[in-house]
């Protein structure tokens, strides 16, 4: 290695600390926070590294034992006792929806898409460009009417809801990369099953399904991610613990004036476990799946 | 579009063998979905195009009077519409060039081949990955006034004297939420220039190379021609956002400190939910999808298709 070879190297590692401590730095401060008692955090400076790690955080959270400290100085006020209390709630609902919205995804759009790239039909272009389109509309410029009709439907602070709004946001996107995943596909094995007398569906399941494996994994990321992130609908069309998502929860917490620093982090940390494991665990569909979506 | 349902109409043989099955089959497989996205995009579309054209205030339930264009003439004669556009407009001439720039940046750092770069490449993910609303909560705790991470680091190195109110501050709020906004949203970008990057054959490179181009020469002759489909959609992708965004303002601000961070689709949440007025609210909407609209159609136009840069 020459030497001005070994320079460039040392800077581009130089760049790629920074990166990654820009990256986590952020996740390491609320990590932090979450394990720390609620006197630590007045401290000028902080304790970067909390004195006395503690969970009892977190265990206030699943258990409802509050801690020693708290009870003391009577600091735990009665909006964050509930609020915080019902996030175990909170990230059973949101895992609810958004698995549901995957599989509702994975079914209904795989099945959609797979017609849209092989089957000919009168209608055909005008029902594609229609369900893409309806993508271009600004969420809050639906967002009244939405409220109306749910509340018509009688769905009002109820997961049904929640699915049916975000299947309906996640599957244009799920249907126009699954059909041009599934046009990439060669076209003659199909063709063969089809003649020897397998349904459209049949070809689907047996023949399709195994080769697009990697294309199904990257929408079903993308619907989960989604759905587990969606806010705007999330906080107007659910009113209690029946039916609110983590994010509901969390910004709730967070913006009550009386709320503990150290429980508003608690929530962070359990609001983005799940999605850091599925966006670790489907890196790189998620990847190619947003390559793919360039256009090509 | 025509075309091909024309040319279906043209063969007969299709229909002569008996098989209408696949047409069954095949609007039975579309349908669920038809009717999801009409109920939930189409239907809502053409109401909130009629509660536009009304008076419609949730606390008058009985009575919506049509009333013409007026909720638009209202809304954009609202001295906080003018504040809002500013805004929005400050926030998304910030916002967009440093995401696209920094994005672009941490792909050109990503698309060299070292060892250990394989973990960034997965840590890059994680900003995007999480919760809208949980980055933003981040920020907020490291934005803090009394307790905030980034004011104690500064602290700590006795760069201020005392903690700064990122949030609250006037002047520095808009800021602040550019930078977080920042941090959540280039990673997107990274990830598709990184995917761009990946796409130039290796060729060009060296044919520039022996053409005697330096550094800067392949970048600018070589790279940025070839990322041009990714910088376009990035660009389009994140004015969309930047002018939709909510989430974040919602639990970083409020639109505040008065209404210093109070960005259009912020209006036009408030004009809807705290004040109640719906046709209001969704005259706001359709001003923020024309400008959208216009915006991407400018974008098309502007910058030049891909048979044009190769030529």
């Amino acid at each position: 290695m020459t030497r001005s070879n070994r320079l460039a190297h040392g800077v581009l590692y130089l760049c790629g600390a920074a990166l990654a401590l820009y990256i986590i730095a952020p996740f390491l401060w609320t990590l932090s926070a979450s394990l720390r008692l609620e006197s630590e955090i007045v401290l000028r400076p902080p304790n970067w590294i909390p004195a006395q790690p503690t969970l009892s955080n977190y265990l206030y959270v699943f258990t409802g034992q509050v801690p020693q400290e708290y009870g003391e100085r009577g600091l735990l006020r009665s909006s964050i006792t509930q609020e915080a209390l019902r996030l175990p709630q909170g990230l059973v609902n949101s895992l609810i929806v958004a698995v549901l919205v995957t599989l509702i995804n994975l079914s209904f759009g795989a099945l959609a898409a797979y017609t849209f790239a092989r089957e000919n039909f009168r209608g055909r272009s005008n029902a594609y460009t229609f369900i893409l389109a309806s993508r271009l509309l600004p969420p809050v410029a639906v967002a009244i009417p939405i409220y109306l009709i749910i509340n018509q439907l009688n769905l009002l602070d109820t997961k049904t809801a929640l699915v049916l709004l975000h299947s309906a946001f996640t599957l244009p996107f799920t249907i126009w990369v699954l059909t041009l995943y599934f046009q990439s596909l060669p076209r003659e094995v199909e063709d063969a099953a089809l003649v020897d007398g397998c349904t459209r569906f049949g070809v689907l399941r047996y023949i399709v399904t195994p080769l697009a494996a990697p294309g199904l994994a990257a929408v079903g990321a993308f619907a989960f991610l989604f759905s587990y992130s969606e806010f705007l609908f999330a906080l107007f069309t659910t009113q209690t613990i029946n039916a609110k998502t983590v994010p509901v929860l969390i910004s709730e917490t967070a913006n009550n004036p009386d709320a503990s620093y150290t429980l508003i982090a608690v929530g962070i940390v359990l609001s983005i476990i799940a999605p850091i494991i599925f966006a670790i665990f489907f890196r790189r569909f998620i990847t190619t799946g947003l390559a793919a979506s360039l256009g090509k | 579009m025509t075309g091909q349902s024309a040319a279906s109409r043209l063969q007969p043989s299709r229909l002569r063998l008996g098989r209408r099955v696949p047409n069954l089959y095949a609007w039975a497989t579309i349908l669920p979905v038809l009717i999801l996205v009409a109920a939930f995009t189409l239907y809502p579309f053409g109401f909130a195009a009629s509660v536009s054209l009304r008076k419609y205030i949730l606390t008058q339930p009985n009575s919506h009077p049509f009333v013409g264009l007026r909720n638009f003439s209202q809304v954009i004669g609202d001295e906080l519409f003018a504040t809002s556009a500013t805004n929005t407009l400050i926030f998304t001439l910030a916002s967009v060039p440093l995401v696209t720039l920094l994005g672009l940046g941490v792909a050109l750092l990503l698309n060299h081949p070292l060892r250990g770069f394989g973990v960034l490449r997965a840590l890059v993910l994680l900003p995007w990955a999480i919760p809208l609303v949980s980055a933003g909560i981040m920020w907020k705790l490291i934005l803090h006034g009394q307790f905030g991470a980034l004011s104690g680091l500064l602290f700590q190195f006795g760069m201020i004297k005392d903690y700064i109110p990122w949030l609250s501050d006037p002047s520095l709020a808009m800021l602040s939420v550019v930078f977080a906004h920042l941090w959540r949203e280039f990673p997107l970008p990274a990830i598709l220039f990184l995917a761009g990057l990946q796409n130039i054959p290796p060729e060009l490179y060296d044919a520039a190379k022996v053409d005697g181009a330096g550094v800067w020469a392949r970048f600018w002759s070589v790279t940025l021609p070839l990322l041009r489909a990714p910088l376009l959609i990035i660009v389009i992708y994140e004015t969309m956002i930047g002018i939709a965004v909510f989430d974040m303002i919602y639990v970083l601000t409020g639109g505040g400190p008065g209404s210093a961070t109070t960005l259009i689709s912020w209006f036009a949440y408030t004009a809807t939910f705290k004040f109640l007025n719906l046709g209001q609210g969704a005259a706001l909407s359709f001003i923020i999808a024309i400008a959208l609209a216009v915006l991407i159609i400018l974008y098309l136009r502007v910058l030049p298709t891909e048979e044009e840069a190769t030529s």
